[in-house]
């Protein structure tokens, strides 16, 4: 730690380390991580794709934010080859759920499962978990907060899941 | 907006960890110490708070007692956090990580000396820091929901591969130092080195301060 330095060159040092590092989380790391972009060199950059993604890429017609109508909802979702996806809906406790699901090819893992509102440990209890092409069911939300499916395709093809559902939520959408 | 609100954190685990952790409950020591070895080794923030630790840090018994000491400070509040089930929140920890980097950055060019007219004790900097690094990791692992069948045994592997990961990183990183220690460079460049890491640090509290505010 013996340094030679004068006391300006210290301060130059700390000054040219916080403009470097403010310019770059306002250019770069804030437009990727968290969708803001003040100086729009991000959008241009396409650093802001992490944040369109999930509603995007897989292929889903976008009703995120919608409340239930009480009538039958079905979507596709698109769940890419080695990966996992998640479909989910927000409901208020003791509300119910019908579904249905099928695939176009093959069986995907599953976990039916649900995430208390607020909760912030990772906690989720899961409803069902099976491998399956299909599933027909309906649960009760035990508690308030996120349901839904994670799917995981372990195959080398991409698979197509035709969800319809009806009942008490507000579509929260793919994760 | 609460809807979109309480997802954030709750799946912060890749694909493959979440399905095993999912799928298994019971006493798994490897799996654990793997996924322990695993953060650490890619746990960016901590790898250059040791950069900044051992940049000036030549002898090896010197390494030890440093990274002993951050060593102690880490399992003290990894497994009393988790234990004690004390959650604090996530991205106010890794700033707080964030600002350890910059300390060593700062610490490195002198700068309490010159600035302030003393040197804070460099050993006990890094354990209250390694204690701040250990709630990080406990609050991490808190987020995967371990049940609490085989909980000790579980986490005490998780630890252990943090260490091991530890270890491993350190390999690399004083390799590196001390090829690049005999080069007249280092010299040269140290402060830009230094100035490097600051900044480095600067962008993580940046970045968690961001996050911390808008969720």
């Amino acid at each position: 730690m013996e340094q030679h330095q004068s006391t300006i060159s210290l301060v130059k040092a700390s000054l040219l380390a916080s403009v470097v590092a403010i310019i770059t989380l306002v250019l770069f790391i804030l437009p990727a991580e968290y969708n803001i972009d003040p100086t729009g060199v991000g959008q241009k950059l396409g650093l802001t794709v992490f944040n369109e993604e999930a509603s995007d890429s897989a292929g889903l017609t976008s009703k995120a934010g919608k409340a239930s109508s009480g009538e039958q909802e079905s979507v596709i979702v698109t769940v890419p080859a080695g990966r996992g996806v998640e479909y989910k809906l927000a409901m208020q406790q003791y509300q119910k759920v019908a579904y249905e699901w099928m695939t176009d090819n093959g069986a995907l893992y599953v976990d039916l499962h649900g995430e208390p509102q607020g909760d912030t440990t990772g906690y989720f209890e899961s409803y069902t978990i099976a491998t399956s092409d299909s599933m027909k069911g309906s649960f009760t939300a035990p508690f308030s907060g996120s349901h839904g499916w994670y799917w995981k395709n372990t195959s080398d093809q991409d698979i197509q899941v035709q969800l319809i559902f009806s009942g008490d939520y507000v579509i929260e959408g793919l994760k | 907006m609460a809807l979109t609100s309480f997802d954030v954190l709750a799946h912060g685990v890749d694909d493959k960890t979440r399905n095993f952790l999912e799928n298994n409950s019971g006493v798994h020591i490897l799996p654990f110490i793997y996924i322990g070895a695993k953060h650490m080794v890619t746990g960016y923030d901590h790898l250059l708070f040791l950069v900044g630790v051992l940049f000036f840090i030549r002898r090896a018994k010197e390494v030890l007692i440093y990274v002993t000491m951050f060593t102690v400070g880490h399992c003290i509040t990894l497994m009393s956090g988790v234990l004690a089930d004390i959650q604090v929140n996530a991205y106010l920890i890794d700033a707080i990580i964030g600002f350890s980097v910059i300390y060593k950055g700062f610490d490195n060019l002198g700068g309490f000396k010159r600035i302030f007219g003393v040197q804070p004790d460099p050993k006990k900097a890094v354990l209250i820091f390694g204690l701040f690094h250990g709630f990080g990791l406990a609050t991490k692992i808190q987020e995967f929901g371990l049940p609490s069948d085989g909980l000790v045994p579980n986490l005490i592997a998780f630890n252990v591969g943090v260490e091991l990961g530890q270890v491993l990183a350190l390999i690399f990183i004083l390799l590196a130092i001390n090829i690049w220690r005999r080069h007249p460079s280092f010299m040269r460049f140290s402060d830009w080195t230094n100035t490097a890491l600051m900044s480095g640090g600067i962008m993580l509290v940046g970045m968690q301060l961001t996050g911390y505010f808008i969720n």
